[in-house]
C-alpha cells in the first residue's frame, strides 16, 4: 500500500526517502517510510496527534539530533545527498533546510537583526548586503509594508501573526532550499492564518516547502501533495486534489471525514 | 427561598476563617521583615552617630577664690581637689563639695632660698621648683582617697625631695624644668649671671636604697649657654629625658636632643617666619612629647612634629594649621587623655584636637580667663578668671579622635615623614594616637572581591555554560547539586584550608601556578582544535556532551606539567640576588621583591583569590546555570534551525537572553566576596595596607570587624568605629545590590522572553 503511493510520478524530487524508521530510545516512532518530495511544491502532512508527521519533519533537517537517545534508521537522500549519515556538516543541512515552528520564536532583538541572524553567524556583516536582505526578505514575508519604519525596535513587540511572518523571513534569509514548517498556523487567529497561507502560496513558486498542519482544509488550500500519516506509518501519499476527493484508503476516508482524528 | 444559595455552593467556615489568618499571618511576617532590616540600619546608625558630633561644654559650677597672684592652675586625677599654685610656693586646695576653706600649703623650701621658677607636670603631679641659688627641687603633690562613713575623701599633701644643684650657686633660677622617668631625669634651668643669660641642664640619676627611692644625683652636667643666643622665655623638658625645647624672646625655638652623654643643639627655627616679629605666647608639648603646640601672639596656630627628615633625621617640622584666635592667647592647657588642647583668650575658648585637626569646641565666656586646665578624665575644663573666681565647665567629648576626616581623610600622624590613610586602633604606649582610616579597609576589600572575582567569574560562568549548554544532561543532574553543596561549605574551612595548606604551598612554587593559569586554558583550546580535526570514528567514541572524559586527563596532565616546569621556569628566568652572600639564587619571591621593589608575603591575594573565588564560585555558577537554562528552548532551536552551531547559539542568543540572571548571579557572588570573613581573616595577614599588588595581604572591613572586636571596649570609639565600618559594609552591598537590580530590570526588558 504504502510503496504505490511513494511517489508522485515524473517529478522533479529534492527529498527521497527510503525505508527511513525512528526511535525516541526503544520506542518506535516510524515505520519504514518512503516517500518522494517534489521540488518548489507544497506537500502538507496530515494526521492524528502522535501519527509522527512532526517527527518526520525534523527528521528532513536533523533537528532530532538534540534529544538524547533518538535514533534514526534508513536513507534520507536531500539532492541525492545522504542525510543520514555522521559524516553530514548538520550545520551546512541547516542551512539548506530551513524551518518555521508552532510557535513563533523571534529573539529577543530587534526585527533587523532577526531577519539576518542566519546571515550573521555566517560571518555576513556587509551592511549593503544586510539592508538588501532586510528589505527583501521582509517583502517576500509580506511584513516590509507593516514593519519598515521599526526595524531597529524590538521583534517582541509584533503581533502573534506578524511574529509568525517574521520567523519565515528569518528562515527565507538563508536562501535555502527546503522550508519545513511546524503547524506554522495553530496560534494564529483566522486573519493571521490567512495572511500567512498566503504567503506559503506565494513562497512555494521558489522554495520546496514542507507542512505539518492539523487543518485540513489549510493542507487542502495551500499544498499541491498531502500525505497522511497514522500511528508513524505513512497511509497515503498523492496529489492534495485527488487524496480529499478520492482517498485510497479507508482510513484516509475516514481521517478527512472526521470519524476519528 | 429563592435567594437562599444551595447549601452545596458554601464555602466552609473554616477554609475562610483559615484564608483570612494566613492572609493576616503572612502580612505580619513581611512587614516585620521589612521593619527588621530598617532597624538594624538604624541601630548601625545610632551607634556611630555620636562619632561625628563636637565636643558638648556645659557650666557647671563657680567658686570665689582668696585673691593671689596664681600661676599655675590644677587638679587631681578625679578634679575633686583642683589647686593654685602661686608666686610665694603657695598651693592652695579646694575642696569644692564641701563649704570648707581653701587648705594652702607651701612648698618647703631650703632655708635661705625662696622660689623664683615654678612648672608643673600634671601627669605625675609633680611641681618643679628652681630657687633662688640656682638649685631646683620637686615638690609631689600627694592625694590620698579615703572613705570617711561611707564617702570617699581626698587629702592633698605636699612632699619635696632634697633640691639639686643644676644651675650655678648664688644666682636665681628664671626659668626651670624637669622631667624623665624612671631613675632617670633630665633637668634644665635658665639663670642670668652678670647680665647674661646662661643655660645648664643636667642628666641626674636616683640613687636607690632598701627603703625606696633615694635622694636624686647629678649624673653629667652640661653648660649650654654657648649655644643660647636671645632671652629664654620658655624651658620644656620631655618625658623621655632626652630633649629640651628653649624658646626665645624673638620667636625662635631651640631644640636641643641628648645621645649618649652629649647634648647639642639639633635644630633652631622660627615657626611663624610667614609672620617675623611676633613673639610666642604658647610653646608646649603635646600628650606624648611628640609634637610642639605653638601659638603667637597674634593667635596663629600652628602644631611641629618630630618625624624623619631626609637625610637629617627626626626634626621637628610643621604638621598642622589651626584656625587663628581672635584674641591674645591668655591661658593654655595639654589634655594627658589624647591629643586635645585648650586656648583661653581674653573671654573665649577653644578646645582643639591636634590629631584630626578640628576645633572640638568654640566659646564665648562670661568672664576673662586668667589660667586654664583640662581635667585629668578629659571629663572638665576649668578656668580661674580675673576677679578670683573658679570656674569648672563640665565636658561631654566622648570621642575626640573621630571626626570625617579621621575617617575618611589623609591624617598626618606624629612621626610619620607625610600625610596618610592608616588604620591602626591601639599601640603600644598611652599616648598611641589611634589611627581609624576607613580607606585602607575599604580599599582591602575591594582588593580581596576582585581578586576573588577574578578568579570565579570566568571559571563559574564558563562552567554554568558548559554545563547547560554542552554537556549531557546525565552530567547537569550531578554536578548541579554537587555545586550546590560546595556553597554550603563553612568558609572557616576554606579559610583554614587557605592559610595552613594553600599558603605555604602557593608560596613555594608561584611559578608553576601561575604556569597553570597560562597552560590549562591553553591545554582546553588546543584540544578543542585537535578534537574536531579528529576522524569521525575517533570522535564517535565519545558521545555529544561527554566530551569532557576525554578532556579531564589533559588537564591533570598540563597541571601536573605546570608543576614540575614551574621550578624550571624559575631556575631560568626568575634569577634574584641573594641578600646575604650576593649570589644569584633562582627564588621567585626575591626575584619580584627585588625587580617590582613591592613586598612578598606568604599570606597574599593570590591565595585569597583563590578561596574566596572557590567559596563564590558555587553561587555564581547555580544562579548563571539557573538563567541560562530557563532560556526557552525555542531559541536554542530556532537558531541550531537557521544553521546556528551550539557555540554561535550560545554566545548570541543563550548569553544575552539569560544576562539579567548572569548579571545577578555576579553580583550576589560580588556581595558575598565583600561580606566574606573566616577566609579573609584567616588567609591575608590582616595588613591594612594601600596597594593592590598581588603578592601581598589587605584587611577588608569584614575581618576588621573580626580582629578588632576583643578590643573594643563598649561604646568606645573604636566600637563605634567598628559600627562605621559594618555601616560602610551595609552601603557598598546595599549600593551594589541597587544597582545590580536597576540593570538587571533593564536587561530584563530588554530581553524578556515572549
Amino acid at each position: 500500500m504504502t510503496s504505490t503511493l511513494e511517489a508522485p510520478p515524473a517529478e522533479d524530487i529534492v527529498i527521497d526517502v527510503r525505508d527511513i524508521s525512528f526511535f525516541y530510545g526503544a520506542n518506535k516512532a516510524l515505520h519504514h517510510l518512503h516517500m518522494r518530495i517534489p521540488r518548489r511544491q507544497c506537500t502538507a502532512f496530515i494526521g492524528p496527534s502522535g501519527c509522527g508527521k512532526s517527527t518526520f519533519l525534523r527528521c528532513i533537517n536533523r533537528m532530532n539530533d538534540l534529544i538524547d537517545g533518538a535514533r534514526m534508521e534508513g536513507s534520507l537522500l536531500l539532492d541525492g545527498m545522504e542525510l543520514n549519515s555522521p559524516h553530514v556538516d548538520v550545520i551546512a543541512l541547516r542551512r539548506r533546510v530551513g524551518m518555521v515552528f508552532q510557535k513563533s520564536n523571534p529573539f529577543p532583538k530587534s526585527i533587523y537583526e532577526n531577519v539576518i541572524y542566519g546571515l550573521r553567524i555566517a560571518g555576513v556583516n556587509n551592511r549593503s548586503v544586510l539592508d538588501e536582505t532586510v528589505e527583501r526578505c521582509l517583502r517576500k514575508a509580506a511584513l516590509w509594508e507593516e514593519v519598515k519604519d521599526r526595524l531597529h525596535s524590538s521583534a517582541l513587540q509584533l503581533s502573534g501573526g506578524q511574529m509568525q511572518r517574521l520567523c519565515i523571513a528569518r528562515s527565507i534569509a538563508v536562501n535555502p532550499e527546503v522550508i519545513l514548517m511546524d503547524e506554522p498556523c495553530s496560534a494564529l487567529d483566522p486573519r493571521a492564518t490567512s495572511r500567512v497561507e498566503d504567503l506559503i502560496a506565494e513562497l512555494r513558486q521558489e522554495f520546496t516547502i514542507v507542512i505539518v498542519t492539523h487543518n485540513m482544509q489549510q493542507a487542502a488550500r495551500v499544498s499541491d501533495w498531502t500525505a497522511f500519516f497514522y500511528e508513524g506509518k505513512l497511509i497515503e501519499f498523492g496529489a492534495t486534489q485527488q487524496l480529499f476527493t478520492k482517498p485510497a484508503s479507508q482510513q484516509t476516508q475516514d481521517y478527512i471525514t472526521g470519524r476519528f482524528g | 427561598m429563592p435567594t437562599d444559595t444551595p447549601r452545596r455552593y458554601e464555602i466552609s467556615p473554616f477554609t475562610r476563617w483559615v484564608d483570612r489568618a494566613m492572609q493576616q499571618f503572612i502580612k505580619i511576617g513581611g512587614i516585620s521583615i521589612v521593619t527588621a532590616v530598617f532597624a538594624i540600619f538604624i541601630f548601625i546608625f545610632w551607634q556611630i552617630l555620636p562619632l561625628f558630633s563636637r565636643a558638648h561644654v556645659s557650666p557647671s559650677g563657680s567658686w570665689a577664690v582668696p585673691p593671689g597672684d596664681y600661676i599655675t592652675l590644677g587638679a587631681d586625677e578625679w578634679s575633686a581637689m583642683p589647686f593654685l599654685l602661686d608666686r610665694e610656693g603657695g598651693v592652695t586646695f579646694f575642696r569644692l563639695d564641701e563649704q570648707a576653706t581653701p587648705d594652702r600649703q607651701v612648698i618647703p623650701i631650703p632655708v635661705g632660698e625662696t622660689p623664683t621658677a615654678f612648672a608643673y607636670h600634671a601627669k605625675r603631679q609633680e611641681i618643679v621648683v628652681g630657687t633662688s641659688s640656682g638649685r631646683v627641687l620637686v615638690a609631689e603633690l600627694g592625694y590620698e582617697a579615703k572613705f570617711e562613713s561611707g564617702q570617699r575623701r581626698v587629702n592633698a599633701s605636699l612632699r619635696t625631695l632634697p633640691a639639686v644643684q643644676v644651675g650655678l650657686t648664688g644666682h636665681a633660677v628664671q626659668l626651670a624644668d624637669l622631667d624623665g622617668s624612671g631613675a632617670q631625669r633630665l633637668a634644665a634651668v635658665v639663670q642670668r649671671v652678670d647680665g647674661t643669660n646662661r643655660l645648664f641642664a643636667a642628666v641626674m640619676t636616683q640613687r636607690r636604697s632598701l627603703v625606696g627611692g633615694g635622694a636624686w644625683r647629678v649624673e653629667k652636667p652640661f653648660d649650654l649657654s654657648g649655644e643660647l643666643e636671645g632671652e629664654p622665655v620658655r624651658l620644656l623638658v620631655n618625658q623621655r629625658a632626652d630633649s629640651l625645647v628653649v624658646v626665645t624672646r624673638d620667636g625662635t625655638i631651640n631644640y636641643f636632643l641628648r645621645e649618649g652623654d652629649s647634648l647639642t643643639l639639633r635644630q633652631r627655627w622660627q615657626p611663624f617666619p610667614d609672620t617675623p616679629g611676633a613673639g610666642l605666647a604658647v610653646v608646649d608639648f603635646l600628650f606624648g612629647d611628640d609634637s610642639l603646640v605653638v601659638i603667637n601672639e597674634k593667635g596663629e596656630n600652628r602644631i611641629y612634629s618630630l618625624y624623619e627628615q631626609d637625610g637629617q633625621g627626626r626634626l621637628f617640622g610643621r604638621t598642622k594649621e589651626f584656625p587663628s584666635l581672635a584674641t591674645l592667647p591668655a591661658a593654655y592647657s595639654k589634655s594627658l587623655r589624647n591629643k586635645a588642647f585648650l586656648i583661653a583668650g581674653e573671654k573665649s575658648a577653644s578646645l582643639r584636637y591636634a590629631t584630626t585637626e578640628t576645633v572640638r569646641w568654640d566659646g564665648d565666656l562670661p568672664f576673662g580667663v586668667k589660667l586654664a586646665f583640662i581635667g585629668l578624665k578629659y571629663d572638665g575644663l576649668w578656668f580661674l578668671d580675673r576677679e578670683h573666681n573658679l570656674h569648672r565647665l563640665a565636658l561631654d567629648d566622648p570621642h575626640p579622635e573621630s571626626s570625617f576626616k579621621a575617617f575618611f581623610g589623609k591624617i598626618w600622624y606624629e612621626g610619620s615623614p607625610a600625610p596618610k590613610y592608616e588604620w591602626q586602633s591601639t599601640g603600644a604606649s598611652d599616648d598611641f594616637e589611634p589611627k581609624l582610616s576607613m580607606v585602607p579597609l575599604l580599599i582591602g576589600t575591594l582588593k580581596g572581591t576582585l581578586y576573588a572575582m577574578l578568579f570565579s567569574v570566568p571559571l563559574a560562568l564558563l562552567a554554568a555554560l558548559y554545563t547547560s549548554q554542552f554537556a549531557h544532561p546525565d552530567f547537569k543532574r550531578f554536578i548541579k547539586p554537587t555545586m550546590e553543596i560546595m556553597a554550603s561549605l563553612p568558609s572557616v574551612i576554606l579559610g583554614f584550608l587557605a592559610a595552613l595548606w594553600l599558603a605555604p604551598l602557593v608560596e613555594q612554587r608561584v611559578p608553576s601556578f601561575f604556569l597553570m593559569l597560562f597552560l590549562l586554558p591553553a591545554t582546553a583550546l588546543l584540544f578543542g582544535a585537535v578534537w574536531n580535526r579528529m576522524p569521525y570514528h575517533v570522535r564517535r567514541r565519545i558521545r555529544q556532551g561527554h566530551e569532557f572524559i576525554a578532556i579531564v586527563p589533559l588537564l591533570a596532565l598540563a597541571a601536573w606539567a605546570a608543576w614540575v616546569l614551574g621550578p624550571v621556569l624559575e631556575q631560568t628566568v626568575f634569577i634574584a640576588k641573594d641578600l646575604s652572600t650576593g649570589q644569584p639564587v633562582p627564588d621567585f619571591r626575591l626575584w619580584w621583591v627585588q625587580t617590582t621593589g613591592l613586598p612578598f608575603e606568604q599570606r597574599n591575594s593570590l591565595v585569597v583569590g583563590f578561596m574566596m573565588g572557590f567559596a563564590v564560585i558555587p553561587i555564581i555558577f547555580t544562579i548563571t546555570e539557573d538563567a541560562l537554562s530557563n532560556v526557552p528552548p525555542a531559541f536554542r532551536s530556532a537558531s541550531l534551525a537557521l544553521g546556528a552551531s551550539r557555540w554561535q547559539t550560545a554566545m548570541r542568543v543563550i548569553l544575552p537572553t539569560a544576562s539579567a540572571g548572569i548579571f545577578s548571579a555576579i553580583m550576589i557572588g560580588f556581595g558575598r566576596a565583600v561580606g566574606e570573613t573566616m577566609i579573609v581573616l584567616m588567609a591575608t595577614g590582616n595588613t591594612p595596607i594601600m596597594d593592590f599588588n598581588i603578592f601581598s595581604g589587605m584587611r577588608t572591613l569584614s575581618a576588621n570587624i573580626a580582629v578588632e572586636l576583643p578590643e573594643a571596649p563598649h561604646h568606645g570609639t573604636l566600637y563605634r568605629a567598628l559600627f562605621l565600618g559594618a555601616l560602610l559594609l551595609f552601603l557598598m552591598t546595599f549600593f551594589v545590590n541597587t544597582l545590580a537590580e536597576l540593570l538587571r530590570h533593564h536587561l530584563r526588558e530588554k530581553y524578556k522572553a515572549v
